[in-house]
């Protein structure tokens, strides 16, 4: 009876999504890893440079676009959670919501690279600037890739591919939560702390 | 998941964000600032993993894997700026 119970526990832990989809994750997240501890470093090595470029920064845009991406990823994980009960239609529902948000912080960050831009700020103004530009743009693509998985994903629930094999949807849906978790650490590395 | 634990999460994950920006108002010693904002990222990153990625259920390598990461950077971080 005891070892029933534990074959049935070994076999409910399945990873979602595709092995595939998770390497690629954990290649991105290592990037993403060098990225922050080269910020962290460096700010270190020049405080006075970084408190000066994070005092130009928008700290209220930040946070709208942590809580964009905060909120796109509880309306994915709701997608989810409605194509495991079958519920197709309000699955896309939850899946444009979720896109919504991520226009929105879309929106937000080209709203904030302007004003930088109209300021004479670039990537080549300092230090700070360089790294600023490079880590953000490279998350901003990233969510531009995630909307297009999303869209993607959203396009095959409405035609009814999630029926019995919902793989796909999971890979897709953890890439978008990837998004949100390097956002999650970002946001008060440049412009909390 | 189930949709009440989803609900939770962001719920929590939203009180967390606004707790860490305004962290900076009412924690005057510099090193405590960069603990409690460091933590904060370690618990939004639980939940996001737990939760949101469903990796509650995975198989425990996959778990740890994740929960390592969302430890680690934020410890790393810390050591960095409290050096």
């Amino acid at each position: 009876m005891n070892n029933a119970i534990e074959i049935s526990t070994l076999e409910d832990k399945k990873l979602p999504g595709d092995l595939a989809m998770w390497f690629f994750i954990l290649a991105e997240l290592t990037v993403f890893a060098i990225f922050f501890i080269s910020f962290a470093v460096t700010e270190q090595l020049n405080p006075e440079m970084f408190s000066q470029g994070k005092a130009q920064l928008h700290p209220v845009a930040g946070l709208i676009n942590t809580l964009a991406l905060i909120t796109s990823s509880f309306f994915v994980a709701l997608a989810l959670n409605a194509i495991h009960q079958g519920k197709r239609k309000v699955s896309v529902s939850w899946l444009i919501t979720a896109q919504a948000f991520a226009i929105l912080y879309l929106i937000v960050k080209m709203w904030e690279y302007q004003s930088l831009f109209n300021v004479g700020i670039s990537l080549e103004t300092n230090t700070f600037f360089t790294l600023y530009f490079l880590i953000t743009a490279f998350h901003f693509l990233h969510v531009i890739l995630g909307m297009i998985i999303l869209s993607y994903i959203t396009f095959r629930t409405y035609k009814g591919a999630y029926r019995s094999n919902v793989s796909g949807f999971e890979a897709g849906a953890s890439y978008w939560h990837m998004v949100d978790l390097l956002w999650i650490i970002l946001f008060p590395l440049i412009y909390v702390i | 998941m189930s949709r009440k634990q989803i609900i939770i999460s962001w719920l929590s994950l939203i009180v967390l964000t606004f707790i860490s920006v305004l962290a900076n108002d009412f924690i005057d010693n510099f090193q405590l600032f960069i603990i409690v904002v460091m933590l904060i990222v370690f618990i939004k990153g639980q939940q996001i993993v737990d939760t949101f990625m469903e990796l509650k259920t995975a198989p425990t390598f996959w778990r740890l894997l994740l929960i390592s990461y969302t430890l680690l950077i934020p410890l790393i971080i810390s050591i960095i700026y409290l050096m």
